[in-house]
């Protein structure tokens, strides 16, 4: 199953100008099991999914209580660059999004 | 005991709902001690700050109904104005306001701080006090230098609750800031009343973006809290709106790196032990932890960088489409090879890009796809130069490469794309960047800031003197 389909909201917007973060969140216990068990929604695995450093990826944090999780990283491209292609960073989850949860 | 503080907060860069009187009118009824609303944020990116321009957002007329409520039962308001947040930015905000108070025969005395830093006063702090570190390890950025601050535009800080709190105690109708931490306009009043940092922070954290943090979320709402020394209970103004424990919890997380810890001037945030219990008409909120650390306050500071043109294409033809990328880069290449621009290419005066909607003008090099998979596409020149006439020239010169250049398989010879925009080269605006995003220390949470008690509407003599600010 792909991450988009598994969450009910996949947010994505600035934490600052040079940070991205990407909130997951889930309708139900198991569907935030799968995500939360999943290789993808790891540092590694984040990375891999945008193609950057592990260390640009700044964490993958869960909340049991409210059945989320949040992905932040470094931006690589933000809006103090002249060709930043999205200023808010509102539609940075898809390379996320799109990718299975394995 | 620390006697509660009620707050009604909203955002002021974002127009309110159509119906809120109700909401305030139901606020009221509750109790109200101080209205607060943010109007400055960096989201926006650097073009404001380095422009002196801001967005078209009409921050006097948001902010109407609740400084007629106000006015009308004595309660103070907080807010920040301007958007990017330099003097020029507020003294723009500022003369709407005075508008707003002459039309309505309103006259507060309302302290006003200014958040912009002074080139001669960061220069010394560069020269002489402690290494100024940079803010995000994203930014690519070092410690600052005096270069830095000589090459900014404009410099703006976000200012703590400190100025606002020494405000707000001189007993003034309002606080009116440039750029400002959106927490610390809320933290301001309960801080001044005696209750814990912790608790007003958090309390700030979860109003700040006003009926965001409701469910559903909406910015255009409000939201109202009553803040006492072990925690606080939020609840939504509106009957289409509720706090709930998902949406609050939720709303800890927006635009934030980190779930539950935020770095802010003088200390952390710790939200790992908070908890939040819904009541008969909102959520309890408790648990917030400080982490006590060196006072520093966020600068932000712009440099320009060139001038932006561009020109619009729009491809339906099927054959095109099947190869738009490969069309587009040797349109691209054959301006970069022209002998006309080739010193302004080597020297980086000038740069192109072509963004492909319909391919990969959202993603760039992250996108999946390699052709465009529907009907019709969009092409976007986008050039960057160190002058206005030379990003115009390059930028028509990338429109004709593309408007007639050969490509494999052509049958529309006359013409390869439509062009829906005249002129077909935009003049966009200078362009900037965030080069300075850093943080300074201060001793005195107040040193750098300009501050001052106005009676509003200011006379024209003010509104002169004031420009030697600007």
């Amino acid at each position: 199953m792909r991450l988009y389909d598994a969450a009910a909201i996949v947010r994505s917007k600035n934490a600052g100008p040079f940070a991205v973060t990407i909130d997951l969140f889930f309708a139900d216990e198991e569907h935030y099991r799968l995500a939360r068990t999943s290789a993808l929604l790891t540092p590694a695995g984040v990375a891999a999914a945008y193609g950057v450093a592990e260390n640009t990826v700044k964490g993958v944090w869960w909340d049991d209580r409210i059945l989320a999780a949040k992905v932040s990283l470094q931006r690589w491209s933000s809006s103090s660059d002249p060709f930043c292609a999205d200023l808010f960073g509102a539609h940075l989850h898809t390379p996320l999004a799109a990718a299975e949860l394995v | 005991m620390t006697e509660p503080v009620r707050i009604l907060g909203f955002v002021n860069h974002i127009a309110p709902a159509a119906d809120i009187e109700d909401e305030i009118a139901q606020a009221l009824e509750w109790g109200v001690d101080v209205i607060v609303a943010q109007g400055t944020g960096s989201d926006w990116g650097p073009y404001w700050l380095g422009s002196g321009e801001q967005v078209s957002a009409n921050q006097a007329a948001n902010v109407e109904p609740y400084v007629r409520a106000a006015l009308e039962h004595g309660i103070p308001f907080v807010f920040s104005f301007g958007i990017a947040g330099g003097n020029v930015h507020l003294e723009t905000c500022l003369r709407a306001f005075d508008e707003l108070c002459a039309r309505n025969g309103w006259a507060p005395r309302l302290g006003v701080v200014r958040s912009e830093i002074g080139k001669d006063y960061l220069a010394a702090a560069v020269a002489d006090g402690p290494p100024v570190v940079p803010a995000s390890d994203g930014a690519g950025h070092g410690n600052l230098t005096l270069a830095d601050v000589a090459d900014a535009e404009r410099i703006v800080a976000l200012i703590g609750p400190e100025p606002v709190m020494d405000l707000l105690a001189r007993g003034v109708d309002g606080v009116l800031t440039g750029r400002a931490l959106d927490i610390g306009l809320f933290m301001a009043l309960p801080m001044l009343r005696g209750i814990p940092t912790a608790v007003a922070a958090h309390a700030g954290k979860l109003l700040e973006c006003g009926g965001l943090g409701l469910s559903p979320g909406d910015s255009g709402r409000a939201i109202w809290a009553s803040v006492d020394a072990t925690g606080f209970e939020v609840r939504s103004p509106s009957r289409d709106a509720d706090a709930t424990v998902r949406s609050l919890v939720s709303h800890t997380f927006y635009e934030r790196s980190h779930p539950t810890l935020e770095e802010n001037p003088g200390g952390t945030l710790d939200l790992g032990q908070a908890t939040y219990r819904e009541t008969e008409l909102g959520v309890r909120c408790e648990g917030a932890v400080w982490h006590d650390a060196p006072y520093t306050v966020l600068m932000e500071g712009a440099r320009r960088e060139g001038f932006r043109a561009v020109s619009l294409l729009g491809v339906r033809e099927p054959a095109l489409l099947a190869q738009a990328r490969g069309w587009a880069d040797a349109a691209e290449a054959q301006v970069a090879a022209a002998p006309r621009f080739a010193q302004a290419f080597a020297s980086g005066r000038l740069k192109v890009a072509t963004r492909i909607f319909g391919l990969d003008a959202v993603l760039g090099s992250l996108e999946p796809n390699t052709a465009v998979t529907g009907h019709e596409a969009g092409v976007l020149v986008d050039v960057v130069a160190d002058t206005e006439d030379l990003a115009k020239e390059a930028a028509y010169y990338a429109f004709i490469r593309l408007f007639i250049g050969p490509y494999p398989g052509r049958k529309t010879t006359a013409g390869n794309a439509a062009a829906p925009i005249m002129p077909v080269v935009v003049p966009v605006s200078e362009v900037f960047t965030f080069s300075i995003y850093h943080l300074l220390p201060l001793a005195d949470p107040l040193e750098p800031f300009a501050m001052s008690v106005e009676t509003f509407p200011r006379t024209a003599d003010r509104q002169e003197r004031t420009d030697a600010l600007v």
